[in-house]
């Protein structure tokens, strides 16, 4: 799934195979970008808003699979600390980094979190995998 | 012409009939079924009164072959096939052919009835074990030993399952005789889908899944009925439980869709990371008695009914549904809803989908 076909074509494109493909191959992160550009593409495709859903659920699945569960504690890591620049972060990003002061456990930052629950945990698994913050 | 000959020894009506509702043309059968004039419902099935059209137009609007629409005619119930459209007339007409459904229909009530007769009755007596046993187990002063307690627990979970179930049959039995009725309300999606996500919240706990909401307040408000749009929610969630193992994820969300700054729907979805669907099932999945090859990991089986109510509960209210599944990886039950205005309120009935 490096590169999504033109959306002039008739035929929908056969998500599940493309999108298995490309979790073997590349994993979730890269999966679930393109499936963000294929969401611009193709924004009447109710499945593939489906598909985006399965891996988004794969990638907090995956960030809740730390062996302390919710009690595990996030920390901000060196490199964001000296670097932080480097970072381009959304707002939410943003906000869940204030949040972070090393003590508050996942439990606690998705009581404090003004947003949902999944878009909590989906954006600290975010943070995690560009390096912002580490959950040791 | 040898095509009209062969019509004309057909036992099954079948007529000619143009755009204004003139018959151009019947068999011997049509004229058997509905005399020598048939111009009263005709006129009525052929009427274009504002926006509204009668069920003879949408042949003529929707320019395609081989469909077909179920009408009254005269107290009857006739199946309306489209067999083609003839321009050999003044004004553009369409060949249909009529099949007299109406004692299928009327069996189908009287099993439709029955059904709803023998849920209800099961009903009752379940509701006191159930009652009785919730009793018994909230008892605080009550020194029941440790397997006792989960046995009692078992017995209620298995009757909370059979309640389900029955509820599923008088459920489709509605449907099936067309009286499932629905209150068209102001309804708060994200109040339906919180309510959905707290009911199982439990479940999902004693099964070691996390269930978590997916949603923000600010969802717009669709128009239908409250508990029956839970009741979808949480037969989807409840399907996701079935199949997710330990450990797993089953996420509920809801995104809006707009056109320019007004949200034109919403789309709900329900996801897990359970071991997916073949890709040969996928499109079954929202019929009648169809279920998924794999296996319950909570044991015990289902009506096969389930997702068939979703369907016509979204159906009823304007929406559509699908589904996205990888083997393995997960599946994604998605709903989408149209955001309607607040004028529009009434009552709305599922109809059983056609075919």
């Amino acid at each position: 799934m490096s590169s999504v076909a033109s959306p002039k074509s008739t035929v929908v494109p056969e998500w599940a195979r493309l999108v298995a493909d490309s979790l073997k191959q590349y994993g979730v992160w890269h999966t679930y970008l393109k499936l963000q550009e294929a969401r611009g593409a193709y924004p009447n495709d109710l499945s593939l808003r489906g598909y985006t859903e399965i891996i988004r659920n794969n990638i907090v699945r995956d960030f809740l699979a730390h062996p302390k569960g919710l009690a595990a504690v996030p920390k901000l890591s060196g490199e964001f600390l000296t670097n932080f620049d480097r970072f381009n972060l959304t707002a939410q990003e943003g906000y869940l980094v204030s949040l972070i002061d090393g003590r508050l456990d996942l439990q606690k930052l998705l009581v404090l979190s003004p947003f949902d629950q999944f878009t909590t945990l989906f954006n600290l698994a975010k943070l995690q995998h560009e390096r912002a913050i580490t959950v040791p | 012409m040898t095509e009209h000959r062969i019509a004309e020894k057909l036992t099954s009506p079948i007529a000619i009939i143009n755009q204004h509702g003139d018959v151009e043309w019947k068999n011997p059968a049509f004229e058997a079924a509905f005399g020598p004039d048939a111009k009263d419902w005709l006129k009525e099935a052929s009427r274009v009164v504002g926006g509204e059209r009668g069920w003879l137009q949408d042949f003529f609007m929707e320019g395609e072959e081989h469909r077909t629409t179920e009408v009254e005619i005269e107290g009857r119930s006739f199946r309306v096939e489209h067999l083609m459209n003839v321009d050999e007339y003044a004004t553009p007409a369409v060949a249909l052919w009529f099949e007299d459904v109406t004692q299928q229909r009327q069996m189908e009530q009287a099993k439709s009835d029955f059904t709803a007769q023998i849920v209800h009755d099961l009903r009752g007596p379940l509701s006191g074990i159930q009652g009785t046993l919730e009793f018994v187990l909230s008892q605080e002063g009550t020194k029941l030993d440790s397997m006792y307690t989960d046995l009692l627990q078992e017995a209620q979970r298995e009757s909370e399952r059979m309640m389900g179930l029955i509820n599923e049959l008088l459920d489709f039995s509605k449907i099936e005789s067309g009286s499932f009725v629905m209150e068209k309300e102001p309804v708060r999606v994200a109040g339906v889908l919180k309510r959905a996500v707290r009911s199982l919240q439990q479940v999902a706990s004693r099964d070691e899944v996390f269930l978590l909401s997916a949603h923000g307040r600010d969802v717009p408000q669709v128009i239908g009925s409250v508990e029956k749009l839970t009741q979808a929610i949480i037969n989807l969630v409840s399907n996701s439980l079935k199949f997710t193992p330990k450990k797993g994820l089953i996420s509920v969300g809801a995104q809006v869709v707009r056109n320019g700054e007004v949200p034109e729907s919403i789309v709900i979805t329900v996801t897990d990371s359970g071991m997916g669907i073949k890709a040969a099932e996928v499109q079954q999945i929202w019929e009648k008695y169809k279920q998924s090859g794999n296996k319950s990991l909570r044991g015990g089986g289902g009506t096969g009914l389930g997702l068939y109510i979703v369907r016509q509960i979204v159906e009823a209210h304007g929406g559509e549904v699908t589904v996205a599944s990888i083997e393995g990886v997960g599946t994604s039950m998605v709903i989408k809803l149209p955001v309607r205005k607040s004028t529009d309120t009434g009552v709305i009935t599922a109809q059983r989908t056609l075919a």
